[in-house]
């Protein structure tokens, strides 16, 4: 066994070979913490991620440098019908590099579904609560409280509360913020407590390898046992530089409810009930603008530090599913989002410091899949069901409102033709049937479900440890697992399944 | 608020599909036609060298960024025209490292705008010899297409042209944005 460390694989000039107890794909929050914990138990591991090793020092704050950077696609992932805009990270450190930093653990309710409807076992609320209470320890989970709020989120807590609807400080894992408010761009002061930061330095100094710019391009397996992963190293133009190929005892996919699933697909495993890839939900969402006569300039300080809960209930069939945030982009963002072109975006644009941007994320029952194309690339499929449309109309709506009792002079809701209300009664005489996918413009940050766990293998593509059903030692550690949407930011309930599930994994890979 | 009722919906799924296929078989016919009709007589200036798009692409990107990001004042020196900070040129380097199937749709498009277009917006004429109101009809008309892969393709043209011309720091001031905290200049970026 070598001792840890980060490896380039830009800098590779050979080929490589590799024969560890496991290897890792992908270095968000569930590989990372997949990663540590195998490293921990003194296994020999290393982890593939096919995106760039960056650091604080790398991430400038500038949108047009770092979403080629830390975004799959450039940040121009979409869903086959370009329906939806995915924003997915890239890179080591996953999607724990550019979020903003939301914690939230998997709610009671969710479980005891998955428990009850999907066959999940071992993972009851109080089964995972050891798992939630170490990760959140580790990331220093703590509430953000009033004088961390922005003007953004001010607002939207006064709406809220003059609506007498429900609402709440939410939990970041942050330690040392400068309230810059690049957040989503990478934090350039080391203030994020995430994958970057904790876990995977943890890793390293347990005796892990990650290397970056590697590409885990399929897994291999005799249809019933993984014996390894065949991965080419690129350069940073994305041009092969070597081939890696790793054999292992135990494969962990952790490269996202996407690119796992893809991954999977390519690799051709045995998948005999047809249900890997299966299953996505994307949580998608849309923003609603309100323009103010006082200064916002919501692009300052702590995003998404206040939620409004007033339209969320996790009970199953439920009506109200609809998780609302703020939404703040900076110009490029913010510019591609504004309705129409030309000079009358340019003058939309101008009230920019003065408007107030909250969002509405459906917890969606849309099951969409990932499959791939001819080149193996992801291609996603979601076409949104009629009650997930009508959850994102009532969102909107419900944004608008949040806004109008917060004091806004106008709302826009983004669509073509923009809506454009100034009171609650115009807002309650909008017809709402414009709001659907392509007329409106959606985005998602948390792909879910392709790989569901259950004991069921005629439902489910992996067991409630987390290993396939049909190839033994190959696991899951992503938001894969998820039998159904989770109603908010994933990053926790990820980090908690990755350690929870990790006895299971380690036991694999010693042979046992 | 109001809600449209579900009714008639698989009779609008049909037709929608249907009109879908028209628009892709419209889309590559604009990609044929810019193939087979007219490629030639777009100049790109100077010695430019161009990452990705062929000459007449890049023509075509100059016209609609120019009105995509058309100043809100005419005349008013301080607004950086979308030629000043390049966005034609930035949209080649971008687009050169995307994916192809991307890089594909997106050529189709354009030849789509560049000739089909402006036909179904009621012009007899290329959309980059048209007026710049003209333009503005034609972009319009397909910002607010009823087939969803043509509105599609208009946002997505749009986002990059905002990247393009937002990226640059001489913009951020008509919007109020005092820029990145790092690496700032002593009397700020705007």
């Amino acid at each position: 066994m070598s001792g840890g460390g980060f490896v380039r694989g830009r800098d590779l000039s050979q080929d490589l070979k590799l024969e560890v107890d496991a290897v890792v794909i992908g270095t968000g929050a569930g590989g990372s913490v997949a990663l540590r914990e195998l490293a921990r138990a003194g296994l020999d591991v290393v982890a593939l991620e096919e995106g760039a090793w960056l650091t604080s020092r790398d991430f400038d704050q500038r949108e047009d440098h770092m979403l080629p950077q830390l975004f799959q696609d450039m940040g121009g992932r979409a869903t086959e019908d370009m329906a939806i805009r995915v924003l997915q990270g890239r890179g080591v450190g996953g999607s724990t590099v550019h979020n903003t930093n939301l914690c939230k653990r998997t709610p009671d309710a969710i479980l005891d579904l998955w428990a009850r409807k999907y066959g999940v076992a071992g993972a009851s609320a109080a089964e995972l609560r050891p798992a939630f209470e170490t990760i959140e320890r580790d990331l220093s989970v703590s509430e953000m409280t009033a004088p961390m709020r922005n003007a953004n989120n001010e607002l939207l807590r006064k709406g809220v509360t003059s609506l007498g609807w429900r609402g709440g400080p939410l939990q970041h894992n942050r330690v040392g913020c400068q309230q810059s408010g690049y957040c989503e761009l990478g934090c350039a002061y080391d203030a994020k407590q995430n994958a970057l930061k904790v876990m995977l330095p943890q890793a390293v100094a347990a005796g892990a390898r990650v290397y970056a710019d590697v590409e885990a391009v399929r897994l291999l397996h005799d249809g019933e046992r993984v014996t390894g992963v065949m991965a080419v190293a690129r350069a940073a133009d994305g041009t092969p530089r070597a081939w890696v190929d790793v054999k292992a005892r135990v494969v962990v996919l952790s490269a996202s409810a996407v690119g796992s699933a893809a991954l999977a697909r390519k690799s051709r495993l045995p998948d005999p009930h047809g249900q890997l890839g299966r299953g996505l939900r994307l949580h998608p969402g849309a923003a609603v603008a309100g323009r103010f006569d006082g200064t916002i300039e919501g692009w300052h300080g702590i995003p998404q530090s206040y939620e409004c809960t007033e339209h969320l209930s996790f009970e199953e069939g439920s009506d109200a599913r609809v998780w609302i945030v703020t939404a703040f982009a900076h110009p490029i963002g913010t510019a591609a989002t504004m309705p129409g072109f030309g000079a009358a975006h340019m003058a939309s644009m101008r009230a920019y410091p003065n408007i107030g941007v909250l969002t509405a994320m459906v917890h969606d029952e849309t099951r969409g899949e990932v499959a791939v194309d001819d080149d193996g690339r992801p291609v996603l499929r979601y076409a949104m069901t009629e009650p997930d449309r009508r959850q994102l109309a009532k969102g909107l709506a419900a944004c608008a409102r949040i806004l109008l009792a917060a004091g806004a002079r106008e709302v826009t809701i983004p669509a073509i033709p923009p809506r454009r209300v100034t009171t609650t009664a115009e807002l309650d005489a909008l017809d709402l049937s414009f709001v659907r996918p392509h007329s409106v413009p959606l985005t998602a940050v948390h792909p879910m479900g392709t790989m569901r766990m259950g004991e069921n293998p005629e439902t489910s593509v992996v067991r409630s440890t987390g290993e396939h059903h049909q190839v033994r030692g190959l696991f899951v550690a992503d938001g894969s697992l998820f039998p159904t949407s989770l109603g908010g930011p994933p990053q926790i309930s990820i980090y908690s399944f990755a350690l929870h599930l990790a006895p299971h994994v380690i036991e694999r890979a010693r042979g046992t | 608020m109001r809600e449209a009722s579900g009714q008639g919906r698989r009779v609008r799924l049909t037709r929608r599909r249907l009109i879908q296929a028209g628009v892709a078989a419209a889309l590559v016919l604009g990609g044929s036609a810019v193939a087979v009709v007219r490629t030639r007589g777009y100049v790109v200036p100077g010695d430019r060298r161009l990452a990705f798009f062929s000459p007449w692409q890049f023509v075509v990107v100059q016209h609609a960024a120019r009105r995509i990001a058309a100043p809100d004042r005419a005349g008013d020196a301080a607004i950086p025209t979308a030629d000043d900070v390049d966005v034609a040129g930035f949209m080649d380097g971008w687009i050169a490292r995307m994916q192809p199937g991307v890089r594909r749709d997106l050529g189709r498009f354009l030849g789509y705008l560049e000739h089909l277009a402006p036909v179904g917006a009621g012009f007899a004429s290329r959309f980059t010899r048209l007026s710049p109101a003209d333009q503005d009809t034609v972009l319009a008309s397909v910002e607010a297409a009823s087939s969803d892969l043509l509105r599609a393709g208009f946002d997505g043209l749009k986002s990059l042209v905002f990247m393009g011309y937002y990226r640059d720091p001489r913009t951020w001031g008509i919007v109020g944005y005092d820029g990145p905290l790092l690496n700032r200049p002593a009397g700020g970026w705007r």
